[in-house]
């Protein structure tokens, strides 16, 4: 009869504690509102969803951090230590901010990794062709030729000791604008984490960098971007935790010419846009600056060399769109991702 | 001998009562939160591990059919908001007997052929777009 | 308590016994498949072949048993099923025999037959799921589990039940009986 009773007295209590705990966790729902705010920093809008205490300091903190980056960084205005590194290019050394001087050492490191797929010193070309400009052209092949010389990540003549930096040919320009944003969406989450917020979500023009779980637990649901679709129509969710995501694709700023589409992801290598049948690619990642510039890598790369490479990186997952409108994903996404039924449009290979 | 007390001991009773209460709860529990989720669902259809269609059943204005092949040949159709096998040259054809599909949770399996198909909610919402 | 564990056979007799109970475990194995079952769960069966099983558990011993359940499974997978079928069968019968070749050897005490031939029926479509979910990486089938619960509860005492009358009228017949 003992037996008997500690059953029925453990039924009831784990019931009781199911709908106690059930009760709690819809209180802490409808409580928890987020802080909400939208800007536009780094020639993008910039929109943050900040759950807890002190969520709206810690966004101005955010802002305010991402001017300063984009400030010393950019190239698409005057001012800034990279501009200065560039005007300086084959004269001389720059002493640049430790923020500037890492993003542009990660930025070698990923050209190195990716043998040029990606390339720091991509500016010249991206001047040229005048993808951030109102007139984008397609230049002549004797232009991209000479111009092509200039772009080499090796030439990039570092000193460790006092962060002095030279480019060393004339005409050489670092842009960092493949990774910049990147590292804007890490500082963004170190901000937050400073100002011990548990829960938030930032999304700096297509990168998104979640921390933590929404309040209720569950994951960050992000869309991955129709290539082919109106803005805002998506292919798949990817269910996110502290974790970013950022996708390149030929959809983003691109003008058409002969039928043919050229966009603004450049193969530093042969100098036009990159021709390898992606319409996109995302990485998922832990740091967004990594993230940012695998995403831009791997889309130079192609799907197969792209696969294998991301695959090669520990904590690194991938999806992958090609113009045949197929969907591919790495191994540890497959779980993972949801994604649109057949009549999408797009085709999910689920293996290769 | 005590034939009568042999047959049936403490343990056996204790047994039934148990997995009963086991079924009937996870039955319920099933039910239950097969009903929030009434309306909108997506079919999966699986070949062993593969995902070989991803059906959003909420978007079909015309039923059709399609064939999967295997060991054996499985005729699915679709149609709004449901789906089922509507033939099959397998042995035992309980995939066929699944009837339609409806709600998120349903599955039918054809094991001979490594076939199944389940349904799962919609959830569409998303927080943010990659792009 | 059980009296029954010493009746264990050797020998030519045992070959014989053993090819008997084969014969009928096959039997009963088609008989079942040409009763069409109620509802529409994968694993949902008579499970009449248990009885067999079970019987030769206790007068052969476990591994006789698996023995009979092996030769069982490949033959009619080959009268019908075919090499993913047999896997499925395979895994649910080894499973399922020896769960009842222990709960029988080390807890008669507690369970009786039927409780036994329950467990047995329980392990069997426990098994089958289990081997479903891998080949299919999807726990979803587990969905099937209460269904299948109470289909076992129900024909694993109906089993359970045949089995223990015919294992004491069995003991009796001087063919099986030790020498």
């Amino acid at each position: 009869m003992g037996t008997k009773n500690s059953i029925i007295y453990s039924i009831f209590v784990i019931v009781l504690i199911y709908t106690l705990s059930g009760c709690s966790n819809t209180d802490r729902l409808n409580r928890e509102q987020p802080f909400e705010r939208n800007d536009f920093i780094m020639g993008t809008i910039v929109s943050q969803r900040i759950y807890g205490k002190n969520a709206e300091k810690a966004a101005v903190k955010v802002v305010e951090r991402l001017k300063e980056i984009e400030e010393s960084m950019t190239v698409n205005a005057p001012g800034g230590e990279i501009n200065k590194l560039n005007e300086n290019s084959g004269k001389s050394k720059v002493i640049l901010s430790s923020d500037s001087y890492h993003v542009l050492k990660t930025g070698v490191k990923y050209s190195v990794l990716t043998d040029g797929a990606f390339d720091v010193t991509i500016g010249p070309l991206v001047k040229l062709w005048g993808i951030y400009s109102e007139h984008p052209r397609i230049p002549a092949q004797a232009e991209i030729e000479r111009v092509k010389e200039l772009v080499d990540y090796r030439d990039i003549i570092f000193n460790e000791a006092n962060r002095g930096v030279m480019l060393k040919k004339a005409g050489q320009m670092a842009d960092l604008g493949g990774i910049a944003k990147g590292f804007g969406g890490d500082e963004a989450i170190r901000i937050y984490r400073d100002w011990g917020i548990k829960s938030a979500y930032v999304n700096l023009g297509g990168n998104i960098v979640a921390l933590g779980n929404k309040p209720d637990g569950s994951k960050w649901r992000v869309g991955i971007q129709d290539p082919r679709g109106l803005q805002g129509a998506y292919i798949a969710i990817i269910p996110v935790a502290d974790k970013t995501v950022v996708t390149s694709g030929d959809y983003e700023r691109y003008f058409e010419e002969g039928g043919v589409r050229y966009h603004h992801i450049l193969d530093p290598r042969s100098g036009y846009p990159a021709r390898t049948k992606l319409i996109s690619s995302t990485i998922i990642a832990d740091k967004s600056i990594d993230a940012d510039a695998l995403s831009t890598s791997v889309f130079v790369m192609g799907l197969d060399k792209g696969m294998e490479f991301v695959e090669g990186i520990k904590g690194v997952e991938a999806l992958f769109v090609d113009e045949n409108r197929k969907i591919y994903v790495t191994d540890g996404l497959r779980k993972k991702v949801v994604f649109k039924g057949d009549e999408s449009g797009y085709e999910y290979i689920e293996k290769r | 001998m005590n034939q009568g007390m042999n047959i049936l001991k403490k343990g056996d009773i204790f047994l039934v009562i148990i997995v009963i209460a086991a079924a009937l709860t996870a039955l319920a529990f099933y039910n239950w939160s097969r009903d929030k989720h009434k309306e909108g669902s997506s079919a999966i259809v699986k070949q062993g591990d593969v995902i070989v269609h991803r059906i959003n059943l909420n978007e079909i204005k015309e039923p059709y059919t399609f064939e999967i092949e295997g060991d054996y040949r499985l005729v699915v159709e679709v149609s709004n908001g449901s789906i089922r096998v509507l033939e099959a040259d397998c042995p035992d054809r309980l995939c066929v007997k699944s009837g339609w599909l409806r709600y998120k949770g349903d599955i039918a399996v054809c094991l001979p052929n490594k076939t199944m198909i389940k349904l799962e909610g919609v959830n569409d919402s998303v927080d943010g777009i990659s792009y | 308590m059980t009296p029954l564990m010493e009746f264990r056979i050797k020998g030519l007799k045992r070959l014989v016994l053993l090819s008997i109970l084969l014969a009928q475990a096959l039997v009963l194995s088609i008989i079942e498949s040409w009763i069409p079952v109620p509802v529409p769960v994968p694993g949902v069966k008579l499970g009449l072949a248990n009885i067999i099983i079970l019987i030769t558990i206790i007068f052969l011993g476990f591994k006789d048993a698996v023995f009979v359940v092996v030769l069982r499974t490949v033959l009619t997978s080959i009268y019908a099923g075919g090499p993913v079928l047999f896997m499925f069968s395979a895994a649910g019968g080894l499973l399922s025999t020896t769960v009842m070749a222990v709960l029988y050897n080390r807890a008669s005490r507690i369970f009786g037959l039927i409780g036994i031939s329950i467990a047995g029926a329980l392990f069997h479509n426990a098994g089958q799921l289990l081997v479903a979910m891998i080949v299919m990486e999807d726990t979803a089938v587990f969905y099937f589990m209460p269904v299948l619960a109470v289909s076992a509860v129900i024909m694993g005492s109906f089993t359970g039940l045949i089995v223990s009358y015919l294992s004491q009228k069995l003991e009796r017949i001087s063919i099986i009986r030790k020498d």
